[in-house]
């Protein structure tokens, strides 16, 4: 069976600073949510932008419910297209007022039969105090629910997002997302969300697309993402864990200088012998005052639920450890850090 | 460009971009063929006029230029930076009413000048009252063609510096006094080292603004009796029907305002980086001056004032009531009925066609629209004698390559004039669209395509909205500009059709000043109003 979306072999370039090379991915049924996540500057909106027929492609084939829509000689119109997008930056038109600007788009004819209500949106994006006032009173947040539920409201067969929550309170931020993927889900609208927080392309998107340099660097599930990662720069994109040298040792062990034998599972094969690099993730390691094996704590940081310590391994290596913050004493800087043995790492990712 | 990259570029795009490019290319296409027409004048007849005139009108042109950038500068910047930075009586009336001598052509202050201090003129009967003729007729100033031109271009072009300047000095971030006063300047040294310098590019642009009219002036150079290039140009063709020379000389006349006409831009450009655009920007608290320096700020922006608005006007209502009997009221009703008509059908034609471009360059992207949209601005640097020369030349050309005769249609008729009243203002009305333009952010346009509207729907429930004010403010600049015209008014009307600025013009070239006091103070009361009008409804700033 085909795909509802796909985009084959791709370049997507607005200008030479942005120029994403043979990207594929897909949105295989109707209804799901991908999330296309990467830093910035990397060029996120101008993919958006180009599935919605606002910037062409000359390489590669874009497909939408079997037709092709974007490809080197082929180029459907962006008003043709049945593609919505939300942008990040206001895009509310300024001589109409918020409530004109929602119902301006649902007119559209669709041949999909959906029943977003408009007053449902409103109330889910909490924009009823809103609705008389025109977009130069309103906030930048503001603006974007209120173009978010524009989108929504002209009955898109395909939803792009850019952002679509950046500039809202982190307070509503989560009250809204949920609202938002609900509602997603409810109607199945299938959608694109671009986002530079991971945690938020996580939480949407049944997969995820993750840019970086230039590539698409993997395309998976956010589990996979976050434990698999194809490449150190995935793992870097995190930025959670650290990397070791070590020596593959057996099928199931390897060997550090400092912290001895690790075992685990290994998620790529390497022959007995090989130096290889070894990602810790701050779960990764267990905390214990009894333990011998301890580490000078260099930093802390407090994220609420948990504590994460930094330990001086080696005068290039440091590694985070998580602690939950209930833990029964607290530890302080410069102080001595015990860390359980032996260590066990479920999956021993190595590149 | 667009062509071969895209095979689906629809109906709608090709023919708004066919339709912009036509509209583009027929503003431009006078302008070349007086460049064209140079190429074929042979060496000898340039050698020749090289020689005897053309070292004059670029003495007498230039010598004018000098003296008028010279004396705006001073007026203009000194103004804006008092309005601008200090508190002293009326000065919220001055930031406005300084920009009435907009209202004047220069033309009718150097008739209001020479008719002011002229033996038995105004001046004359003041100082009768008081002092015996032999004693008059000593101090009576004797304004020689020179000063008279100068001093009338001076003071009726200086607002371009102003109104450029003071912009400039709303637009920086921070107190400059109180910054300069805490590193120790002094209010001098804060005047000269700070506040000048970061309103440089606004100056100069204000100056090549300045600069590009003094060259184009035709009206007060002629009537002063002063051969300059755009003299040269009217009496080579009306006089002697002298084409060639006429063309020469508007090739040469262009030459000179481009330069200019690239100054201006390159200074625009390099504004932007002298702009704060920081959110941090408040509102400047003046410095309330006190003393002497109060009673002279206020005595300078009123004798500016005074001088450039209100006493050409006073002289016009002056001699307008002394002679009543020099106009009939019929036919002031009928050119105010041909004002009326030439104002409403050149506006609404400039307005449509400048907006039509405006949004196939902004819709379509298109570099080769862009570029030509751009080069049809230039129409407002070049003189009007040039713009009418090269109307006549233009026609001439077409009917002697293609064997017709539509230059009979274009020349001497209401078509022609306003055809040319397109070229040289099309870029008033071009730039307030743009200017509005650009504020309105890209993806308001993109929202709207992928909310499933079509070009042409974008242009009418969402650009034209927006823009439908600005119209009626591009509508008024034109009026004022086509209300003082002369130049091409007076070469391309057809037969008999008198508006105010040719009727004013005939009289006092014909030496009687009195007799063009009324269509003069038409001209002023009319510009006036229509300033007062753009003033009240558009260029009101909180400050």
């Amino acid at each position: 069976m085909k795909n509802f979306f796909d985009v084959k072999n791709v370049t997507f370039s607005s200008s030479s600073d942005h120029k994403l090379i043979d990207v594929t991915f897909n949105i295989k049924n109707p209804g799901d949510i991908v999330s296309i996540l990467g830093p910035s500057g990397v060029g996120k909106t101008t993919i958006l932008r180009t599935i919605a027929g606002l910037e062409k492609i000359y390489k590669g084939e874009i497909w939408l419910n079997n037709s092709l829509i974007s490809s080197k000689d082929f180029f459907i119109e962006p008003e043709k297209r049945g593609i919505a997008l939300s942008f990040q930056d206001n895009s509310l038109f300024p001589h109409l007022n918020v409530y004109q600007n929602l119902i301006i788009g649902e007119k559209r004819k669709s041949k999909i039969k959906r029943k977003i209500k408009l007053d449902e949106c409103i109330e889910l994006f909490q924009l009823e105090s809103l609705l008389k006032k025109f977009p130069h009173e309103i906030s930048a947040g503001e603006a974007q629910r209120a173009s978010l539920v524009r989108s929504l409201l002209s009955n898109p067969s395909l939803l792009l997002l850019d952002e679509p929550f950046s500039n809202v309170d982190i307070g509503l931020k989560e009250k809204l997302q949920v609202n938002l993927k609900n509602l997603l889900k409810e109607n199945k609208i299938s959608t694109i969300i671009v986002t530079h927080n991971y945690e938020e392309a996580f939480y949407f998107g049944g997969k995820c697309c993750l840019f970086s340099k230039n590539k698409l660097i993997q395309f998976d599930n956010p589990y996979n993402i976050y434990h698999f990662p194809a490449s150190q720069d995935v793992a870097n994109f995190f930025n959670k864990g650290a990397f070791l040298n070590a020596k593959v040792i057996s099928d199931n062990e390897l060997e550090h200088n400092i912290l001895g034998v690790i075992k685990g599972k290994f998620v790529r094969k390497f022959k007995k012998g090989d130096i290889v690099k070894l990602l810790v993730q701050p779960e990764d390691l267990i905390h214990s005052d009894k333990s011998n094996l301890k580490f000078k704590i260099i930093d802390k940081r407090f994220l609420g639920t948990n504590f994460i310590y930094f330990l001086k391994v080696s005068a290039k290596e440091i590694l985070p450890v998580l602690v939950h913050s209930h833990h029964i004493h607290q530890h302080t800087i410069n102080e001595y850090f015990g860390v359980k043995t032996p260590i066990i790492i479920k999956h021993l990712v190595c590149f | 460009m667009f062509a071969k990259k895209h095979k689906s570029f629809n109906f709608i795009d090709r023919s708004v971009y066919v339709f912009s490019l036509i509209i583009s290319l027929l503003i431009i296409a006078p302008i070349f063929g007086v460049i064209l027409g140079n190429i074929s004048v042979d060496n000898e007849y340039f050698k020749f006029f090289s020689q005897t005139e053309l070292v004059r009108y670029t003495k007498n042109s230039l010598f004018i230029l000098i003296s008028v950038l010279f004396i705006t500068f001073f007026l203009g910047t000194f103004s804006a930076y008092l309005v601008s930075f200090y508190e002293f009586p009326f000065v919220n009336f001055f930031k406005y009413s300084l920009l009435l001598s907009f209202a004047i052509p220069p033309y009718i202050f150097g008739y209001t000048l020479s008719g002011f201090f002229e033996n038995y003129g105004t001046f004359y009967s003041i100082l009768n009252y008081f002092l015996d003729e032999k004693i008059i007729n000593s101090i009576l100033p004797n304004l020689g063609p020179f000063l008279g031109s100068i001093i009338s271009l001076s003071l009726t072009l200086f607002g371009y510096v102003f109104i450029l300047t003071r912009s400039s000095f709303l637009n920086q971030s921070k107190n400059l006094i109180e910054v300069g006063k805490n590193l120790g300047f002094t209010t001098f040294d804060i005047f000269f080292k700070i506040i000048l310098p970061s309103a440089r590019p606004a100056i100069f642009i204000g100056l090549s603004l300045v600069g590009m009219e003094t060259l184009a002036d035709f009206g007060t150079v002629s009537f002063f009796g002063l051969s300059t290039f755009t003299t040269g140009i009217y009496n080579s063709w009306f006089i002697f029907d002298d084409l060639k020379t006429a063309n020469v000389l508007s090739f040469l006349l262009l030459f000179f305002i481009l330069t200019l006409f690239v100054l201006e831009s390159f200074f625009r450009k390099n504004m932007k980086f002298h702009n704060s655009t920081s959110s941090l920007k408040r509102k400047n608290e003046k410095i309330n001056l006190k003393g002497t320096k109060r009673i002279l700020a206020f005595l300078f922006c009123f004798t500016i004032f005074f001088i450039s608005f209100l006493f050409p006007l006073f002289q016009m209502l002056f001699w307008s009531f002394t002679f009543p009997n020099s106009f009939d009221f019929l036919e002031i009703i009928s050119i105010n009925f041909n004002s009326m008509k030439l104002i409403f059908f050149a506006s609404t034609v400039i307005i449509f066609l400048s907006f039509f471009v405006n949004f196939g360059t902004r819709v379509l992207k298109s570099n080769v629209l862009s570029f030509f949209s751009n080069l049809s601005i230039a129409g407002y640097a070049i003189p009007g004698i040039v713009i009418s020369v090269a109307i006549i030349t233009f026609f001439s050309l077409i009917d002697n390559l293609l064997h017709l005769s539509i230059k009979s249609y274009f020349i001497g008729s209401l078509a022609g004039l306003i055809f040319g009243y397109v070229i040289r203002f099309y870029s008033i009305s071009f730039n307030t669209i743009k200017t509005v333009y650009l504020k309105i952010n890209k993806t308001i346009d993109d929202s709207a395509l992928l909310l499933g509207f079509d070009k042409l729907k974008i242009l009418k429930k969402i650009h034209f909205p927006l823009l439908k004010s600005h119209f009626v403010f591009a509508f008024i600049l034109i009026s004022i500009e086509i209300i003082k015209e002369l130049p091409i008014t007076l070469i391309l009307r057809p037969f008999n059709f008198e508006t105010f600025s040719t009727k004013a013009f005939n009289m006092a070239s014909n030496d009687l000043i009195e007799a063009a006091a009324v269509p003069s103070l038409f001209i002023i009361l009319w510009s006036s109003l229509l300033i007062i009008l753009s003033i009240k409804f558009f260029l009101i700033d909180k400050k």
